[in-house]
């Protein structure tokens, strides 16, 4: 019975690949509905099937699939695949219903078809790396995904900003590839079988096993978009159209999470400095993603740096499972995984939300830049309303579901007392500060988005003419909403319900009371207040209108945050002045600058591709085009084979 | 949700509500005699209230719905945080109400809503107020959340209000880095309730002001609502650093003559209170604002040296 919904699934993520595929010459709106028809349906399917195994608890194992002697496709899906498949199916399907509406806003012609084919079959490939048994498939459905999610940020690929985010994409993905391959490898060697198993470490296959797990750790490090791995975020989810966007932030990164929760709790048993190393890299990037976050006005790229913030916190909740079970604290070890799981789900739903409602905004508006919007809740009042759902719950602030993961991640901190070692526990609590911090910062940094696109007046003419979007641009983020909502104020009880009693706040009782005390006070002014109500200007001291021109920008809005931040931003500063007279009194003429220094860039991608490009233009010095000189190669490399034979005979 | 939690619920919201606006023009009034002022009545601001109850609301045609939920959402949000925090009865906490950082989420939830209002009407002088307030309570929240840890290490509880219990039934504070702590809840006390040297609270000059700039906008009965939420919102911090200090005659159990005793003491030692805040904002001048983070790092500084103390004690 699962066996069968687990091909029907699969069948029907790439019947809707197919379906576009044929229907690729015609530019037909039916052939874009019945793929995103079969999207939506196989992604409903898949997380029906995966919370049946969430909630029986059983194990489930379709049948393999042979692909030549030796390598074969297997798949095997547990409690932690089947979570990771729901929080795929669940996205999948309302960015699947989204798309629906969004696409046909789009140019590019008969180009549409190809977009939601590939949709159809990136969903597919995230869902088998999660549902694969051995490094085989894991490796095989990876590069389909890097492949797939490479054409779908191409999408745009006249732009020129779109071409250099997709190489950069590119590359960056492949040394993802790469790095994955060599950790499976080293695993290989290691333990002589390529299935996703326990590994029992001797002393001396400690290197390997510790080399193994650097490299994957890097793979998914650069996958997952941690810094200093995280370039490609900032630059990829700008260029790549919304729903592309919503399901790379949402989902793929969460597969790259999943491939380093798998890998520790199945193949490895860790060690204390791997969670250490784990929890500084996620510490790291949640204060530095959602500082960057805060500077950014295109809207698009700050979700793309806020998305590095929520990695970073999912990481952070992963090392200290790994130190507390290093430490002995089979409790608190349960509590952070939950709330690394539990993040990455709501990070899923909210993040992917903010994506969409961003999209149906650009849409709207036909700019990035939240410099140029303001007044839309007017305008567009459902979807404001979406949007601000997305930023209370990632704001982490209660009773949405940011905020159940992010307290669970809280009481894992204040409980970290019962640690052994005090260096560890000086760490956790240097962490906790800068966690604190993180999610004050972007509390601030919502504040300033939902601001500077919602509220106020336009601030230019598109804004002004922006109208509401179409039914199924808000159909797909309600649903995300909705289950925003619920996964907040029920987290006590659905995680109760799952096995898993924590002591946290039940968020239910919290919700049921701030609505009581509201509709106490409505009680309580109803009979004592006046109930009038007038609509007049604001004063604005004597001026007759305040053109939207003075009103406070995003710019202004993270300047003090900017100025007491400084030293992180790096800002040069530089300018020329010039003087009439020798005492320099009186001014001429001069020129000022202030630019952001972008560090990771200037100071270690570039120095490392000036570097390859340095390495390869010796190489490049033998190829000369000319047919003798290959022959002699040719010659030269078969002597030498001939003779290091001899040799080794 | 047990009977005795309901009447411990009734008591401290009717406790806060109701004793709030004294301890603001309390402030004030001790703010103006050492100026050599007569100042205010200590009832003003009842006084106010009361009459911006009566006025009518006048909406900018610019602002939202964000303008119109804002006064609600602040205020139910600070009514809940009010149950965290026991005035003068404590009892055995329900649901996890009394949890530390949901009381902080709660505060933050306020805030959130008044920093957008703040940017919702247009005006400059809102954005200028919410921009700041964001900026100055991300600075202040590691040192809150030490602060919090370094009580829930201290009393080996997460909720307030076993905290307070704890600390009621041992009479004095439970261990001399509390003391420490106490440094660091002033000022966070401080910051929190937009006072001098963070903020102005009597002047609408664009150098100064953050939260009044935040609810310039506001009028009737939604400023008084603001108005009370900010007051409550002292209150309840005021009565953290209170009754886990000094939390002397707390009744513990249910009878009037008990409660009424609490009642009178906790007037008494909040009026000290705002005695102290009254004659140190008096003494003290604005900061500049980019010096506040200095403000913030001794707060962070005390908060870690207890936490230090009981690691490796």
């Amino acid at each position: 019975m699962l066996n069968l919904l687990f091909y029907v699934v699969i069948v029907l993520f790439l019947a809707g690949t197919l379906v576009s595929l044929l229907g690729a010459a015609r530019d037909l709106r039916i052939v874009r509905i019945l793929s995103l028809a079969c999207t939506t349906l196989a992604s409903i399917l898949l997380a029906a099937l995966s919370l049946l195994i969430l909630v029986t608890g059983v194990p489930f194992t379709p049948a393999a699939w042979q692909l030549f002697p030796g390598f074969s496709v297997e798949f095997f899906i547990d409690r932690l695949a089947a979570f990771f498949l729901f929080l795929i199916g669940m996205v999948s399907s309302c960015v699947a219903v989204y798309t629906a509406g969004y696409v046909e806003h789009m140019e590019g012609g008969n180009r549409r078809n190809l977009l939601c084919g590939c949709i159809s079959l990136f969903v597919l490939s995230m869902a088998l790396i999660v549902a694969s048994e051995n490094t085989i498939s894991f490796l095989l459905f990876w590069e389909l995904m890097a492949a797939v999610s490479f054409f779908l940020v191409m999408y745009e690929y006249s732009q020129e900003e779109t071409r250099k985010a997709g190489i950069f994409y590119f590359v960056m993905t492949h040394l993802s590839t790469l790095f994955v391959m060599l950790g499976f490898i080293a695993l290989y060697y290691a333990s002589g079988s390529f299935a996703i198993a326990p590994l029992h470490t001797t002393p001396a296959s400690l290197p390997l096993v510790t080399a193994a797990f650097l490299s994957l750790f890097v793979g998914f490090s650069i996958k997952a978009g941690i810094i200093p791995f995280h370039k490609w975020l900032p630059y990829a989810h700008p260029a790549s159209p919304s729903p592309v966007s919503a399901l790379m932030s949402g989902v793929m990164l969460k597969v790259a999470v999943y491939g380093l929760i798998r890998i520790i709790i199945t193949v490895f048993s860790p060690d204390l400095w791997w969670g250490v190393l784990i929890l500084i890299a996620g510490i790291a990037s949640a204060v530095l993603g959602v500082i960057y976050a805060l500077k950014e006005h295109d809207i698009k790229g700050m979700l793309a740096y806020s998305s590095i913030e929520n990695i970073g916190i999912i990481f952070v909740g992963i090392g200290l499972f790994v130190i507390f079970s290093c430490s002995g604290l089979a409790m608190l070890a349960t509590l952070s995984l939950i709330a690394a799981l539990f993040h990455s789900l709501n990070h899923a739903l909210f993040k992917s939300l903010l994506f969409l409602t961003a999209g149906s905004v650009v849409h709207a508006t036909h700019t990035r830049d939240i410099e140029k919007m303001g007044g839309l809740s007017g305008k567009m009042p459902c979807t404001s309303v979406l949007f601000f759902t997305g930023a209370i719950a990632i704001a982490a602030l209660p009773p949405l579901n940011g905020f159940a993961s992010e307290l669970l991640m809280y009481i894992a901190f204040f409980q970290s007392v019962t640690v052994v070692d005090p260096l560890i526990k000086v760490l956790l609590f240097i962490c906790l500060a800068l966690f604190a911090l993180t999610s004050a910062l972007s509390a601030a940094c919502f504040v300033k988005a939902f601001g500077s696109i919602f509220l106020a007046q336009p601030r230019s003419k598109e804004s002004e003419a922006a109208r509401e979007v179409s039914l199924p641009m808000l159909v797909g983020p309600a649903i995300l909403a909705t289950a925003c909502v619920i996964l907040g104020v029920f987290a006590f009880q659905i995680l109760t319900a799952f096995g898993y009693a924590l002591p946290i706040p039940d968020l239910f009782l919290v919700s049921m009371l701030l609505l009581i005390m509201a509709a106490l006070t409505y009680v309580v002014l109803y009979f004592t207040a006046s109930r009038e109500v007038r609509i007049s200007e604001t004063w604005g001291c004597g001026a007759k209108s305040q053109p939207s021109s003075t009103e406070y920008t995003g710019h202004g809005f993270s300047e003090p945050i900017v100025t007491i931040f400084s030293s992180i931003y790096r800002t040069k500063k530089a300018g020329t002045k010039k003087y009439y007279d020798q005492h320099d009194c009186i001014f001429a003429e001069g020129t000022a600058e202030i630019r952001l220094l972008k560090f990771f860039e200037e100071y270690l991608y570039l120095p490392i591709a000036r570097g390859a490009t340095r390495a390869t233009r010796g190489i490049a010095r033998i190829q000369n085009g000319c047919l003798d000189t290959y022959l002699l190669y040719v010659f030269i490399a078969v002597v030498a084979i001939i003779l290091f034979l001899g040799w080794s005979a | 949700m047990t009977p005795d939690f309901l009447v411990y619920g009734v008591i401290n919201t009717l406790c806060v509500v109701l004793l709030s606006p004294l301890f603001v023009s309390l402030i004030k009034k001790v703010k103006a005699w050492s100026q050599g002022r007569e100042g205010p009545s200590i009832f003003q601001t009842y006084y106010t209230l009361a009459k911006l109850l009566r006025k009518e609301v006048i909406y900018s045609p610019k602002s939202s719905w964000i303008m119109r939920i804002t006064p609600w959402a602040c205020i139910s949000a600070i009514l809940v945080a009010s149950l965290f925090v026991p005035l003068v009865y404590v009892t055995e906490p329900v649901g996890g109400i009394g949890n530390i950082i949901l009381f902080l989420y709660l505060l933050v939830l306020a805030r959130f809503f008044m920093a957008l209002s703040g940017l919702d009407a247009g005006s400059s002088f809102g954005g200028m107020g919410s921009s700041r307030e964001m900026s100055i309570s991300a600075v202040i929240e590691p040192t809150t959340i030490i602060v919090f840890a370094a009580l829930a290490f201290v009393f080996k509880s997460l909720n307030i209000i076993d905290m307070v219990t704890v600390a009621s039934v041992a009479g004095i504070p439970v261990s001399p880095t509390l003391i420490l702590i106490g440094i660091s809840l002033f000022i966070i006390l401080i910051v929190e309730t937009s006072r001098l040297p963070v903020d102005n609270p009597e002047t609408h000059l664009e150098l100064t002001m953050i939260h009044e700039g935040m609810i310039l906008e506001q009028s009737g009965r939604n400023l008084a609502l603001m108005e009370l939420s900010a007051a409550i919102k002292q209150t309840l911090l005021m009565a953290l650093l209170i009754n886990l200090l000094v939390p002397w005659g707390l009744a513990t159990t249910l009878s009037v003559a008990a409660i009424a005793v609490a009642v009178c003491l906790f007037a008494v030692k909040c009026a000290i209170l705002a005695l102290i805040i009254g004659l140190f904002e008096a003494s003290t001048a604005k900061m500049r604002f980019f010096r506040l983070p200095g403000l913030f790092m001794m707060a962070f500084f005390f908060s870690t040296l207890t936490i230090i103390i009981e690691v490796f004690a």
